[in-house]
């Protein structure tokens, strides 16, 4: 259908124009969800499929404490559990960063130091966290030191890929003109070399951090009777559909909330520049390491009824 | 007749290029010995720690992994777990491929991209490992617990990469092709999707890389068959030698499937671009 030029498409009533604004979109989506889970839940003949409304209040009863469960003497109750699994990333999180800015630089700075590292800082990065997961769970049995070392072993390789390509996207000019114009290395340091590479070493992070506790649940399932993936396995043993459910959405919560509340504020004040690259682009990693920053419309542009936004301030590669 | 070119190589090389050219291969030949170097060490230290520091059964060395390998391919379960897996890859990727990519094109409606807004987000963040055990405690063993958890789990990435496509799209050529009253049909056909080919092999090769992970994660949980049962079975039996030849020898599959064929086929279609952009 050919849509005459300079067609006002905004003609309709103030009720229409509402209806079918992005943002009324975007807020039926939670809707349309349940939606889904009622015909699934009508369509699917199992005694177990539990109802929004089940598992909601279940989760309610956990957040509230008043289910009754005691899941272990050292992490009886949600929190407890949320606490373990959050020390034991940040912990993970921690040592990968280190091991990860040390060995980055060191690779960034010089190419005998890359060449020797590369391809298996590749294989880490492609390898799937549940191999370490099983692997380590078996060596270190149950504990913490196999659900933290999955973290590091998942975590590190993002670090180190990012901070080295941050050491070489340090322009170069600027340093051979500061050292003709005798300025100190440690000023150089400080100015060039520091700024240059703080995008890279945050975007590094928030990717060792997210893709970190992706393979620490899953460690968890297997080399852990503590934490987060230990109690959805737990909910699974027990067949009961209510508290996997419940505990995926808390997941997804816990999740969400970290990308938005805490790393998109932050990526947003450290570094007004993104990095010309980010580490899939570098090499083809894990679950979500894609930005999301550029995707979609921002939540103000919605408001606006433009046909087409303007590609200001939307960085592309080539 | 001689041009330019032919002069250029019939005059000697000067001193300086000689240089360079002599530099050139030193640097490739020290690299070559800093990448076997690396191979040496850490295989060896591998090897060490396995023989000396942990009980061999437990951490095997390159070796013995790679002892394993005849036992395995004689026993015919090669090939079966290979087909079960790959099935799985197909039938669900498949889906998820089809479903990310035509939700992609679609985000030029504002509405469908406010709609799936928080769905992408959502499956961006959340672990495979969620969808994997939600979808086997509602549907067990049967086929679409696994194919509610690949789907899942990798369609939002497929999306995000077309989406980018979308952005990039000459917003000129829109444009003029609805200044001359062409269908929107046929813009898609004949501008957007042209344009998002590249964007959509991206998404294809982003994409496996997460489907095979997550498909043998579900298995690990949910199946007889494949290379993830398969991986649990042996580290149930602490056979770990048998685990890791599992687990590397698909992990080497899915790799040479992903970088060689899928990024050199991605190379090739789309040499005539390169000359364009540059």
């Amino acid at each position: 259908m050919a849509t005459p030029v300079g067609s006002a498409p905004m003609q309709g009533s103030r009720l229409r124009r509402a209806f079918t604004s992005p943002v009324t979109a975007r807020i039926l989506f939670p809707f349309a969800v349940i939606a889904v889970w009622y015909l699934i839940y009508y369509t699917i003949d199992s005694r177990i499929f539990p109802t929004p409304v089940e598992v909601l209040e279940f989760m309610w009863e956990e957040i509230t404490l008043t289910s009754g469960v005691r899941y272990s003497s050292v992490a009886t109750n949600l929190y407890g559990q949320f606490g373990i699994s959050i020390l034991r990333l940040t912990a993970g999180f921690l040592i990968a960063t280190t091991i990860g800015t040390l060995l980055g630089l060191a690779m960034g700075l010089w190419k005998s130091v890359d060449a020797f590292f590369h391809d298996w800082v590749m294989a880490i990065l492609a390898m799937p966290a549940l191999v370490w997961a099983l692997a380590l769970s078996i060596i270190f049995g149950f504990g913490h030191t196999a659900p933290v070392l999955t973290v590091i072993l998942a975590g590190v390789p993002f670090v180190i890929v990012n901070v080295r390509e941050g050491v070489r996207n340090t322009p170069k000019e600027l340093i051979d003109m500061a050292k003709s114009f005798e300025v100190p290395q440690e000023k150089i340091t400080r100015h060039v070399l520091l700024p240059s590479l703080m995008p890279f070493f945050f975007a590094g992070m928030r990717y060792a951090y997210s893709i970190g506790w992706k393979g620490l649940v899953i460690a968890e399932v297997f080399g852990s009777q503590v934490g987060m993936g230990w109690t959805i396995k737990f909910w699974y043993d027990a067949h009961r559909a209510k508290g996997v459910i419940g505990y995926a959405l808390f997941f997804i919560i816990f999740a969400v909330t970290l990308e938005k509340v805490v790393f998109d504020p932050l990526a947003r004040r450290t570094f007004k520049w993104r990095p010309a690259l980010n580490a899939y682009q570098l090499a083809e990693g894990d679950f979500g390491a894609v930005s999301q920053e550029g995707f979609l419309l921002e939540e103000d542009e919605i408001d606006q009824d433009i046909e087409v936004t303007g590609m200001e301030g939307r960085s592309h590669d080539g | 007749m001689a041009t330019t070119l032919d002069k250029k190589e019939l005059t000697p090389r000067s001193a300086e290029e000689e240089r360079l050219i002599a530099l050139r291969k030193r640097d490739t030949r020290r690299k070559w010995f800093w990448r076997i170097a690396g191979y040496v060490v850490i295989l060896g230290t591998w090897q060490w720690f396995s023989s000396n520091v942990f009980n061999s059964r437990i951490v095997p060395g390159p070796i013995q992994i790679v002892e394993v390998f005849p036992d395995l391919w004689n026993s015919g379960r090669f090939a079966e777990s290979y087909a079960a897996t790959l099935t799985r890859i197909g039938i669900s990727f498949g889906l998820s491929f089809l479903f990310g990519a035509l939700l992609g094109v679609a985000t030029q409606i504002r509405w469908v991209a406010g709609f799936f807004k928080d769905s992408i987000t959502i499956g961006l963040v959340s672990p495979g490992l969620v969808w994997a055990l939600t979808g086997l405690v509602i549907w067990g063993f049967e086929p679409q617990g696994w194919i509610f958890a690949i789907f899942l789990t990798t369609f939002a990435l497929v999306t995000v990469n077309v989406a980018e496509g979308i952005q990039a799209l000459p917003k000129d050529l829109i444009d003029m092709s609805r200044a001359f009253g062409v269908t929107t049909w046929r813009r898609q056909r004949e501008i957007v999707i042209p344009f998002l080919a590249p964007f959509i092999f991206t998404a294809l090769r982003f994409g496996f890389s997460i489907a095979w992970k997550v498909t043998v994660l579900t298995e690990v949980f949910s199946s007889n068959a494949g290379i993830g049962f398969e991986m649990r079975v042996a580290s149930q039996l602490f056979r770990m030698d048998e685990f890791w030849a599992w687990a590397l020898s698909f992990f080497v599959f899915a790799l040479t499937l992903e970088k060689l064929v899928l990024q050199r086929y991605e190379r090739k279609f789309f040499r005539w671009r390169e000359e364009v952009s540059h």
